[in-house]
C-alpha cells in the first residue's frame, strides 16, 4: 500500500549511487574532449568513424550516466519507488556499463567483430537489467504521478534503444545479415535522442520545475499526453517505417512541433516562479530549453535543404539542451544531498548547500558551457577551431568533475570530524 | 477534493511569503525579510499543526494505522521545524550567504513535502474520508490557532 509508494523514512538513495554516475559521465566527458582534439573536424562527417565513436561517447558514456544519477536519485522521490539494495545495483550496473561502452567504442575504430560481440554482451546485459528492475519497480506503483508515467515511456523507450542497437551490433559483428540495416539504425537514433533523452528529461521536468523555483505545475494537457503521444509516434513510425521510410518527414514535422511546445511552455514557467531569485540553474535551464528550440529549427531546415553543416548545427544544439539541464539538475542535487544526507544523520557541523558548490561556482561553469557550445558552433565553419572546442569540453567536464570530488571529500570528512546528536534528530 | 482543496491554497500562500522573504535578504532589506519570514512561519507551523492534530488523526483513525505516511509526513514537519530554526538565526545574524542557502534546502525539503502531500496524502483523505467526516475535520482545521 502506502508504503509501496516510497513514503519510507529513507527517500534518498545513498550519496555513492548517485555521485559516482554523474562522475563516470564527466569522466567520459573528458574522454570526448580528447577525441575531439585526436579527431578534430572529422566528426562532423556524419558518415565517419570520428562522428560514431563522439557521438557514443557522449550519449552513452556521458548522457547515459548522468541519466543513471537522475533515475537512482529522481525515483523515489518524485516517483515514489524505493529500490532495494541501491548499492549492489549500482555495482552491477556501473562496471559492466563503462568496460561495455569502451569496447564499443573500440570496436567502433577497430571495426573488430569480437568487440562488438563484447560490447554487446556487457551493455545489453546492464543496461537492460537495469531498465527492466526500474520499469518492474514502476509498474507496481499503486498511485501514478505524470512523472513515474513520464519515466515508464522513456524507460520503454531505453529498452528499444538497447533492443535496436543488438540488431545494429550484430550485423557488424556478422552475425546476421543487415536486411534492415539503415531502418532500424533511423529507428535507433530516434528513439535514443527523442524516445529516451527528451522523454526521461520531460518527465523529471514536469515535477523538478515546480519543485525547485516554484512555479504554477505544468498544464495537465502536457502531463497526460505529452509523453505517450511522443512514444507512440516513435513506435508507430517505426513500423511504418519499414515500408515506407518517408514517413520519418512526418515524424520529424510531428516531433519539431511537439518538443518546440514543450520547451515554450516550459520557459513560460520559467517566467512565472515565485522565487524572482535567478541562479546559474535556472540560466542552465533556459539555456537547454533554447538550444532545444534551436535543435529543431535546424532539424526543421534539414528537411528541406540536405546541408550538412545544418545537420551538425542541429545534433550540436540538441547535445547542449540535453547537457545544459544535466547541469541545472546536477548543482541543485549535489549540494543538496549532501546537505541533506549530513544533516539528517544529525551533524549538526553539516555544510550548508553553498559550503557544497557556491552558486558561483555554478555560474562560472555555466560561462565555460556557453563557451564551449558557441565554439563549437563556429567550428563547423571554421575548421581550426575544433581544437579549442575540444579543450573547452574537457574544462567543462573537468570542472564538474572536480566539484564531485570536492563534495564527496566534504561528506567523508564531515562525517569523520564533524560533531553529531546522539539521539533521533526529530526530536532535537 | 475539498481537502485537496483547501491544503493546497494554503501551501501556496506558504510559497509566497516565503519567496517575500527571500527576495528581500537578497536585496538586503532585512526589515522586510523578518516580517516576511515570521508570516511564513507562522502560518507553515499552523499548517502543520492542522495537519497533526485534525487531519492525520482523522485519516489515522479511518485507514487504521498510525504507521506509515501519517508517520512521514510528521518526520518532515520535525526537519522543516529544525531548517525554520536555522533560518531565523541566519536572519538574526544577517547572514545572506548562509541565509540564501538554507532557503534553498528548504525550498527543496517543503516543495518535496508538499508534492507528496498533494500527490498522495490529500487525495488519499478525499477518497477514503466520508463526507460527513471531511466536512468536521475541515472545519476543525480551519480553527486551529498556534
Ligand atoms: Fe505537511
Ligand atoms: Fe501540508
Amino acid at each position: 500500500m502506502f508504503s509501496q509508494n516510497g513514503l519510507s523514512l529513507d527517500q534518498a538513495p545513498p550519496l555513492s549511487v548517485v555521485f559516482r554516475f554523474f562522475f563516470t559521465g564527466s569522466i567520459f566527458g573528458m574522454l570526448a574532449g580528447v577525441l575531439i582534439l585526436f579527431y578534430q573536424a572529422d566528426i562532423f562527417d556524419a558518415h565517419s568513424v570520428a562522428a560514431v565513436t563522439l557521438t557514443h561517447t557522449l550519449t552513452l558514456g556521458v548522457m547515459l550516466s548522468f541519466m543513471f544519477a537522475a533515475l537512482f536519485q529522481m525515483l523515489p522521490v518524485i516517483a515514489g519507488v524505493t529500490l532495494k539494495n541501491p548499492i549492489k545495483k549500482a555495482n552491477a550496473l556501473q562496471y559492466p556499463f563503462i568496460l561495455g561502452v569502451l569496447a564499443l567504442l573500440f570496436a567502433f575504430n577497430l571495426s573488430a567483430p569480437w568487440l562488438f560481440g563484447i560490447a554487446s554482451f556487457l551493455l545489453g546485459g546492464s543496461v537492460l537489467f537495469i531498465s527492466f528492475t526500474m520499469l518492474k519497480n514502476i509498474l507496481t506503483l499503486t498511485h501514478h504521478s505524470a512523472s513515474s508515467k513520464g519515466m515508464l515511456t522513456a524507460l520503454i523507450s531505453l529498452v528499444l534503444v538497447v533492443i535496436l542497437a543488438l540488431y545494429l551490433t550484430a550485423s557488424l559483428a556478422s552475425f546476421t545479415e543487415a536486411t534492415y540495416y539503415t531502418a532500424i539504425k533511423e529507428a535507433h537514433y530516434s528513439f535514443g535522442l527523442f524516445g529516451w533523452v527528451a522523454l526521461l528529461i520531460i518527465s523529471i521536468s514536469f515535477q523538478v520545475i515546480e519543485m525547485f523555483y516554484v512555479t504554477p505545475p505544468y498544464p495537465t494537457l502536457v502531463t497526460k499526453y505529452l509523453p505517450n503521444t511522443l512514444l507512440g509516434l516513435l513506435l508507430l513510425s517505426t513500423v511504418v517505417s519499414f515500408f515506407t521510410p518517408l514517413i520519418w518527414v512526418v515524424t520529424d514535422v510531428l516531433l519539431i512541433l511537439l518538443l518546440c511546445g514543450y520547451a515554450l511552455v516550459t520557459l513560460k514557467r520559467l517566467t512565472q516562479k515565485k522565487r524572482p531569485l535567478t541562479d546559474a540553474t535556472v540560466l542552465f535551464w533556459r539555456m537547454g530549453l533554447g538550444s532545444l528550440l534551436l535543435s529543431m529549427l535546424f532539424m526543421g531546415l534539414t528537411l528541406s535543404y540536405d546541408i550538412e553543416s545544418i545537420k551538425s548545427l542541429s545534433y550540436l544544439f540538441f547535445t547542449s539542451f540535453s547537457l545544459s539541464i544535466v547541469f541545472a539538475m546536477f548543482y541543485k542535487i549535489v549540494p543538496f544531498l549532501t546537505w541533506f544526507h549530513l544533516n539528517s544523520q544529525g551533524y549538526f557541523t553539516a555544510p550548508m548547500m553553498h559550503e557544497v558548490i557556491h552558486p558561483k561556482t555554478a555560474k562560472k561553469h555555466l560561462y565555460i558551457h556557453i563557451a564551449t557550445v558557441a565554439i563549437f558552433a563556429v567550428s563547423i565553419f571554421i575548421s581550426e577551431l575544433t581544437l579549442l572546442a575540444g579543450l573547452l569540453t574537457m574544462l567543462s567536464f573537468g570542472w564538474m568533475s572536480y566539484q564531485i570530488i570536492h563534495a564527496y571529500l566534504l561528506y567523508i570528512k564531515t562525517q569523520k570530524t564533524g560533531e553529531k546528536f546522539d539521539m533521533n534528530m526529530g526530536n532535537g | 477534493m475539498i481537502i485537496s482543496h483547501y491544503m493546497k491554497d494554503e501551501h501556496r500562500a506558504c510559497d509566497t511569503h516565503f519567496a517575500a522573504a527571500e527576495q528581500a535578504a537578497a536585496n538586503g532589506d532585512w526589515a522586510k525579510a523578518e516580517e516576511g519570514f515570521i508570516t511564513f512561519s507562522n502560518e507553515t507551523l499552523t499548517h502543520f499543526k492542522k495537519e497533526e492534530e485534525e487531519l492525520f488523526p482523522a485519516f489515522e483513525a479511518q485507514t487504521g494505522s498510525s504507521e506509515g505516511p501519517t508517520q512521514v509526513m510528521r518526520f518532515e514537519h520535525e526537519q522543516v521545524k529544525s531548517l525554520i530554526g536555522k533560518l531565523a538565526h541566519a536572519l538574526e545574524a544577517q547572514d545572506k550567504d548562509a541565509y540564501l542557502s538554507l532557503c534553498e534546502s528548504m525550498m527543496i525539503l517543503l516543495q518535496q513535502h508538499n508534492m507528496k502531500e498533494e500527490q498522495m496524502l490529500y487525495a488519499m483523505c478525499d477518497r477514503v474520508l466520508p463526507s460527513d467526516v471531511k466536512e468536521e475535520t475541515l472545519d476543525k482545521m480551519k480553527k486551529v490557532v498556534l
